[in-house]
């Protein structure tokens, strides 16, 4: 499944945010190896600079210190080899789906031809065959999700980095899409690092559930998720491992609660 | 044209409501108008007590009407033109202020949207030059630029700062996340500016014009007033009352009405047309 080979290297890395004269430590030391083909969840409190993690990745946001390496290369700024799908969906409204899954290539000068012929294939994938002239506006918040799935998977990158991408959908949409995104991971077997709060979505995707803590963010316990997919939320095992990761994140939600109460 | 008929036919049957609310109260102002014309004129119910006075620049609507469709069968009394051309007189003026106001205010809007720095630098100067009304340099520009191109000048003016002020905040309104995705896709700065910014400020560019255009039509007929600047109908309007024909006066002010409603208009359309391209609704 994978060669063990580590795709996203974090090691040290620290994240300062100046705003008013005031300095916020949004992330402290925080390391973690992601190999290739892994699925990866960052889960926390919320401010606990899970996001700011996945946008340094990204190269949205620069570190204040420490190392982001992907594929051994030093991150300084965005590239198309870091596909990445956010919670707003970002999506491009003036442009039909086809021609939104076409914008990486359309910008790397590849062919309309070779691009439409990726784009069609990607749209397949997702399950959007049929919508390829429709206009974002016209689209559920789900298939607008797919859209921008399909639109990172167009440049073929390396890692996918997920916002919480299902944040804003209703919890049928939800599930639903959880299970339509692991169906894309095990046809395309990216390595996928996913930003949630919800313990039961990353019980339900992930590899690894990578348990951060409260503002400074660091990585305070990483668990490994050996069930075998598709996984049964009501099975026990189910049950066992999303108890331990919820008392995990329930400790360092009470610090996070205790320190927005007395200002630092 | 079977087809304009029926697209014409489903604008009238689904607004039906607002068509015959529009009529009838067009109808009415008619209505208010002619007695009272009726009234000044001593032709209607009553007598007239007052002498003559206000009844002198009152005429009947159907006067108006008439005067109207003279204006284009005729030579006025004044240039001895036909209203067609001071439509075009007036129409050139305004298309070539509203090009150069165009060409002008959408990059360094652009600009100014985008760039910290040009918003920094260029604010003072927008906010100083656009509170002043466009007609307070009538004067200045029929002297500086001459008749020709001096009310040319005035309409740019009028259109200048509302397209400008759309296509800024228009381009400071791109959302963050949109182009944030554009990067991770592997955009930079220009194609960013080219595939992002720029269909984005659209919509906004297109509510600019909009305004713009009603504000130009305004500005020319007070320029063509202030100087012979060669016909137009602002030149017409103002030519026809120490002559006495009130009624062409009015025909002018129609003309100037529906002028603007037909640009505007056609700014409509086009505007319909974006957002239908864009997926907008």
């Amino acid at each position: 499944m994978d060669g063990n080979e580590v795709i996203i290297s974090l090691s040290h890395l620290s994240k300062v945010f100046s705003k008013d004269h005031m300095e916020v430590r949004a992330l402290d030391d925080f390391s973690l190896d992601v190999t290739d083909g892994e699925f990866v969840c960052l889960l926390g409190p919320s401010g606990c600079g899970k996001t700011t993690v996945l946008r340094i990745v990204a190269g949205l946001e620069r570190k204040s210190g420490g190392s982001v390496k992907v594929k051994k290369k030093e991150v300084t700024a965005a590239g198309s080899d870091r596909g990445m799908v956010f919670q707003e969906f970002a999506l491009f409204p003036w442009r039909t789906v086809a021609r939104n899954v076409e914008f990486g290539l359309e910008v790397k000068g590849i062919s309309p031809e070779k691009a439409h012929e990726i784009s069609s294939q990607l749209i397949e994938l997702v399950g959007l065959k049929g919508f390829e002239d429709a206009h974002p506006s016209q689209l559920s918040g789900g298939m607008k999700q797919r859209v921008a799935i399909a639109r990172a998977l167009a440049n073929n990158p390396a890692v996918l980095l997920m916002d919480e991408p299902f944040g804003s959908l209703d919890a049928q949409t939800r599930n639903l899409m959880q299970k339509e995104l692991l169906r894309i991971w095990s046809a395309t077997r990216k390595t996928v690092m996913f930003v949630t709060h919800s313990v039961d979505e990353a019980v339900f995707l992930a590899d690894r559930i990578v348990v951060m803590t409260a503002r400074p963010g660091k990585v305070r316990e990483v668990f490994e998720v050996p069930m075998a997919r598709p996984r049964d939320r009501t099975s026990r095992e189910f049950i066992e491992v999303r108890g331990k990761v919820l008392a995990e994140l329930d400790e360092e939600f009470e610090k996070a609660r205790a320190k927005e109460l007395s200002p630092e | 044209m079977a087809d304009i008929y029926e697209r014409l036919h489903k604008i009238m049957v689904d607004n039906w409501r607002a068509v015959v609310l529009g009529l009838i109260s067009a109808l009415a102002f008619l209505l208010i108008w002619q007695a009272y014309a009726g009234y000044l004129h001593g032709t209607w119910l009553f007598h007239r007590t007052k002498p003559a006075g206000i009844a002198d620049f009152i005429p009947y609507p159907g006067a108006v009407i008439a005067a109207f469709f003279e204006s284009f069968v005729h030579r006025d009394p004044a240039s001895q033109l036909y209203m067609t051309s001071h439509i075009l007189a007036s129409l050139k003026r305004v298309f070539l202020g509203f090009i150069i106001a165009l060409g002008l205010a959408v990059p360094v809007g652009l600009l100014m949207g985008r760039s910290m720095g040009a918003a920094a630098a260029g604010r003072p100067i927008v906010e100083l030059f656009r509170p002043i009304p466009p007609l307070a340099w009538i004067p200045l520009f029929l002297v500086m630029f001459g008749l020709a191109w001096g009310p040319v000048g005035i309409v740019f003016l009028g259109i200048f700062f509302p397209i400008l002020l759309n296509v800024i905040f228009g381009a400071r309104s791109v959302d963050v996340v949109i182009t944030d995705a554009a990067r991770t896709l592997g955009a930079r700065s220009r194609d960013i500016f080219i595939k992002v910014v720029l269909p984005f400020t659209l919509p906004y560019l297109m509510t600019g014009i909009k305004v713009g255009l009603g504000i130009g039509w305004m500005c020319i007929v007070a320029a063509e007033m202030l100087g012979n600047v060669g016909g137009g109908v602002g030149y017409y309007i103002f030519a026809m009352l120490p002559l006495g024909r009130i009624d062409l006066m009015y025909a002018g002010m129609l003309v100037i009405g529906l002028l603007s409603v037909l640009t505007t208009g056609v700014a409509g359309v086009i505007e319909r047309w974006v957002y239908r391209w864009m997926g907008m609704k």
